[in-house]
């Protein structure tokens, strides 16, 4: 009878303790969702149809994530302040979200390697003058705040000692100021500009040519210490590669040639 | 479920730059509250008047600035008037949108405490032979006033939160364009937030005492 009660009390330990050890893998596997978090309005990344379902490359990748993982997959619409929030709080599991794994922020998350690589563009309104990256000087300038970008431009401007630089919540945003002639130019991902001056919705405004900034690569991220899970995302991120798939989606979305995602001359 | 480790002292070593932002967010606060205060008697006695114009002016102002979202308001001052080619700077977009909204308010406060005061009173001042601006200076204005200014001081307040709307104009020298940036860098969120809301909690305290003071001061029978 004893012994019986203490293999109970064993089993149910064992039960519980293993059920303690599951991690977010596991947890999304066992969930059947995968929750991504993706910023809606960074064309062409993410965006809105014209019925308001979420499309673009980062949702597309999202999708593809969650095929890999045989789970369905949820679109969490995150505005780029509030990625690490959602994911702190426990409201998404992986962050596709064009997010630039610098440094700092590998402190607070945990960062893939690259999925995706930026070039970032200048443009300008039409009436400011301004026709190259170095015209900017001692103009208003302004960016998606907390953007790779943003925070490059501001210490440019800093540099510079002229002019002022405005960050603005949302990317439609800095291109609303930038097409009221509120700001003389911007710097954005070569691929968000080209895709925001298409659309026609902001008149006024071109792509002027190339800002002189270091390529921004950006990550996959979740939790830290969730190593199961960022060992999964780097091996589907070479997948995506290999497969031909990343090729795929970035004719459908972005177009023209294909950036090389590894570093020349480092592992990572 | 919620697996996040403080790292305090990161949020700590940014202090100076958080308490730079308050200064402007305190500078703010006061200058909407001055040019607010002066807005709402404008818009008092154009109530006043009796002329149907300036009433009607004074009403849809008020009408607006009560019954929208102070975020609209400041939106509005912003990129409202930059789509007919009036560009407001961040910080006057902000300033005019908070100004925009403590004059509605205000104006209603005084509306109220005016209310308050019976009319015999003045018409007391005048069977004592004063003018009937004497009357309203020295017997309805210093009570208008003692009625109207603890709630002044609320508005006080809520000033000082609003412009922590300001991060929408791309405001970023005040506390919530500082806390904003310092967490867009590195992604603490937490610990920025957290001590932003401190300091705005202590400022908010620090003014309402140092009306409260006042007021005792001021109003004393």
């Amino acid at each position: 009878m004893k012994i019986s009660v203490l293999a109970f009390g064993l089993m149910t330990a064992t039960a519980l303790s293993s059920q303690a050890l599951a991690d977010k893998l596991d947890d999304i596997i066992a969930s059947g969702t995968l929750r991504c978090a993706v910023v809606l309005d960074f064309p062409p990344m993410g965006a809105r149809d014209a019925s308001n379902n979420p499309i673009g490359f980062d949702v597309d990748y999202c999708n593809d994530l969650a095929k890999a993982l045989g789970v369905t997959a949820e679109i969490v619409e995150t505005p780029f302040p509030e990625r690490i929030p959602a994911l702190m709080s426990g409201r998404v599991d992986v962050g596709v979200a064009s997010t630039s794994d610098t440094l700092e922020r590998a402190k607070t998350v945990g960062m893939t390697v690259p999925y995706f690589a930026f070039e970032m563009a200048v443009t300008a309104n039409d009436k400011s003058g301004v026709k190259s990256f170095e015209d900017m000087k001692g103009k208003t300038v302004g960016a998606t705040a907390g953007t790779f970008e943003a925070i490059a431009l501001e210490k440019s401007v800093k540099e510079w000692g002229a002019g002022e630089f405005r960050p603005y919540q949302t990317q439609a945003d800095v291109f609303l100021a930038l097409s009221q002639g509120q700001i003389d130019a911007t710097v954005s991902t070569s691929t968000v500009a080209q895709a925001n001056v298409k659309t026609g919705k902001f008149p006024g405004i071109s792509v002027v040519g190339k800002a002189p900034y270091d390529i921004d690569y950006v990550s996959l991220f979740t939790n830290r210490e969730e190593y199961g899970l960022i060992n999964y995302l780097n091996l589907f991120i070479n997948q995506q590669v290999r497969t031909g798939r990343y090729a795929e989606l970035y004719k459908k979305w972005v177009g023209g040639d294909l950036p090389s995602l590894s570093v020349n001359g480092v592992y990572r | 479920m919620f697996s996040y480790t403080f790292h305090w002292n990161q949020a700590f070593r940014a202090l100076p730059q958080m308490l730079d932002g308050a200064l402007v967010t305190l500078e703010i606060a006061l200058l909407s509250m001055a040019i607010g205060l002066a807005l709402a008697i404008a818009l008092t006695l154009f109530r006043l008047s009796g002329n149907r114009a300036l009433s009607g002016i004074a009403t849809a102002w008020v009408e607006v600035a009560r019954n929208t979202p102070a975020l609209f308001q400041i939106y509005m001052a912003h990129f409202g008037l930059g789509n007919f080619g009036i560009h407001l700077s961040p910080f006057t977009a902000l300033l005019a949108g908070i100004a925009f909204n403590n004059a509605g308010y205000l104006a209603e406060n005084f509306r109220g405490a005016l209310k308050a005061i019976p009319d015999t009173q003045t018409r007391a001042g005048r069977s004592l032979g004063m003018s009937s601006l004497q009357a309203f200076r020295y017997i309805v204005l210093p009570q208008m006033l003692r009625i109207a200014f603890l709630p002044a001081t609320n508005q006080m307040v809520w000033a000082i939160l609003m412009t922590s709307l300001g991060v929408t104009v791309s405001m970023n020298s005040d506390l919530a364009g500082v806390t904003q940036e310092l967490n867009a860098r590195s992604f603490r969120t937490f610990e920025f937030f957290a001590l932003a809301a401190v300091i705005y909690y202590v400022i908010a305290k620090v003014v309402t005492l140092a009306a409260r003071l006042l007021a005792a001061r001021m109003f004393r029978y």
